[in-house]
């Protein structure tokens, strides 16, 4: 079943490809060269770029390395904020989601944190730690956390009061029923907000490359080709990033499917 | 005579709310070491509260109730509890379900695995020990819930409605294996239900409560030899006893 679905997806973005590809050659000659800028024109834009124009770039994006470079510089920050956002998050939710106590007094700074957009705090952040990593993997952490937070306690509030009845009554106290009965039913919850939370992650670094003039990075690679504007590069920005994302998306699925073995499935 | 294990006297409870619901109301039951009592009574009756009274879920809002002569504190493997809705632990294999209360006790992994092959045995499904819940069936699932409070050796099992939920068929045949491992272990057990074949079939003694608030109605005891077997459930003494309880509720 798998394999049937995955050769259909395959079909789907091949026709995608295939779609573009003759669009592009249609446009090719066609389409106006010269654009507006808003102060000035600029000549030989390709709209549409073709194969060709696009395998020329992606040649120059390669061999120049910069391409590479900007993918590890990217990845890195967006890794480490998930990881660094998550864990807090994580520690927290299950913290306000466990005792009453602790979410009463966590409440008011996580209302804070909830209903302030991550990205807003960018100028904050930069103002605070300069351009380069530390503000850029703050701002990661910060909209991570506060999802993850809220997966994490939706995720222990979910345990049904029959499974906490059952182990109480075995005799469980209440680190063993944390440990084995809180922790395994939360953890689907948990995963399912970090999918969300990745998504999340990979816009914030994109607008906070896009203000920080440094490369090796992809968003700067992506705010400098919309400059001239370089369209070949900015489509292979686009679909690298679009990549990473699945890959990361994908990595959190396998998790995800780990961690829930045990449960029922529907017909796929 | 031996002294009651377990004890209520003119325990009531109401549920608090909006509209409070007085579930018990001046109870009183005793249950003797090593008998199989059934609490029988239609739904809505009390008999689950009065279950997770003596399990240690509720306080009596009157009356006192006691376990082995002391007062019931918090909930603990000494007064094994199966509870109504299905908590089999699904994200747990079938060896890890009956071996979880052994290790809240703190056995050590020998120990603990030489209990459950006993309990596995027991119950007949040591071929699923490595198997998830979602392999097994509803019967199974629920065998492997009182296996896993069997597990600890409670001096007391509360065992409610844990039939409730199965077809006719399967429930005969969960009441023989319940009936075998009983035979073999002898525990103190009170069981809820609100089928009277089924507390005939089981139990040395029957408490029929009536419906809210319950209390404590009638009381048969039943004089039927063990084993029991198909061929009881259409012996005269059984059919007799069978309608006498009928008339009552």
């Amino acid at each position: 079943m798998p394999k049937v679905r995955l050769r259909r997806a395959l079909v789907a973005l091949l026709a995608l490809i295939a779609i573009y590809g003759i669009a592009a050659e249609i446009g090719r000659g066609r389409l106006p060269d010269r654009i507006w800028m808003g102060s000035h024109y600029v000549e030989n834009v390709q709209l549409l770029p073709t194969f060709g124009a696009l395998a020329e770039e992606g040649t120059f994006l390669l061999e120049s390395r910069i391409l590479a470079e900007s993918i590890v510089a990217s990845s890195r920050r967006v890794l480490i904020g998930v990881l660094l956002g998550s864990l807090i998050g994580i520690l927290l939710g299950l913290g306000t989601g466990w005792a009453m106590r602790f979410e009463h007094l966590a409440d008011p700074w996580v209302t804070l944190f909830r209903f302030t957009p991550a990205l807003a705090l960018l100028p904050l952040y930069v103002a605070w730690f300069g351009y380069g990593e530390t503000s850029k993997v703050l701002l990661i952490a910060t909209g991570v956390a506060v999802v993850a937070l809220l997966g994490a306690h939706q995720g222990v509030r979910g345990v049904p009061r029959a499974y906490l009845d059952a182990a109480a009554s075995l005799g469980a106290g209440k680190r063993l029923v944390f440990r084995r009965i809180v922790l395994p039913l939360a953890l689907p919850a948990i995963l399912a907000s970090l999918r969300i939370a990745i998504a999340l992650a990979w816009v914030t670094i994109v607008v906070a490359e896009l203000i920080d003039a440094k490369m090796p990075s992809l968003g700067y690679l992506l705010a400098l080709s919309g400059a001239y504007p370089r369209v070949p590069q900015m489509l292979i920005a686009l679909a690298t990033l679009a990549a990473l994302v699945l890959v990361f998306d994908f990595a959190v699925l396998l998790l995800h499917a780990r961690a829930t073995r045990w449960m029922k499935r529907t017909a796929s | 005579m031996t002294a009651p294990v377990l004890e209520a006297v003119d325990v009531s409870y109401t549920y608090p709310g909006p509209t409070p619901t007085k579930a018990l109301d001046g109870l009183s039951l005793e249950v003797k070491d090593h008998e199989f009592v059934a609490l029988l009574g239609p739904v809505g009756c009390g008999k689950t509260t009065l279950l997770r009274i003596f399990a240690g879920f509720f306080q009596p809002a009157a009356g006192t109730v006691r376990c082995g002569g002391s007062p019931i504190g918090a909930p603990g493997w000494q007064r094994g509890y199966v509870l109504q809705e299905e908590a089999i632990f699904p994200w747990m294999t079938v060896r890890e379900n009956v071996e979880f209360g052994l290790l809240a006790k703190g056995l050590d992994a020998p120990a603990r695995r030489t209990i459950g092959d006993e309990m596995l045995t027991l119950i007949g499904l040591s071929a699923f020990e490595a198997a998830y819940p979602k392999e097994l069936s509803a019967g199974m699932s629920k065998m492997v819930e009182v296996a896993r409070v069997f597990a600890t050796d409670p001096s007391i099992l509360l065992l409610d409605e844990p039939f409730g939920a199965l077809d006719a068929q399967t429930r005969t045949r969960m009441q023989d294996a319940l009936a075998g491992v009983w035979d073999r272990l002898r525990k103190t057990v009170l069981f809820v239900t609100h089928d009277a074949e089924e507390a005939l079939y089981l139990a040395d003694r029957i408490v029929v409560l009536s419906p809210r608030p319950g209390r404590v109605k009638a009381e048969f005891a039943v004089d039927i030899p063990r084993p029991r077997s198909m061929e009881t459930r259409f012996s005269a003494g059984f059919l007799t006893l069978k309608r006498r309880i009928w008339e009552t509720t």
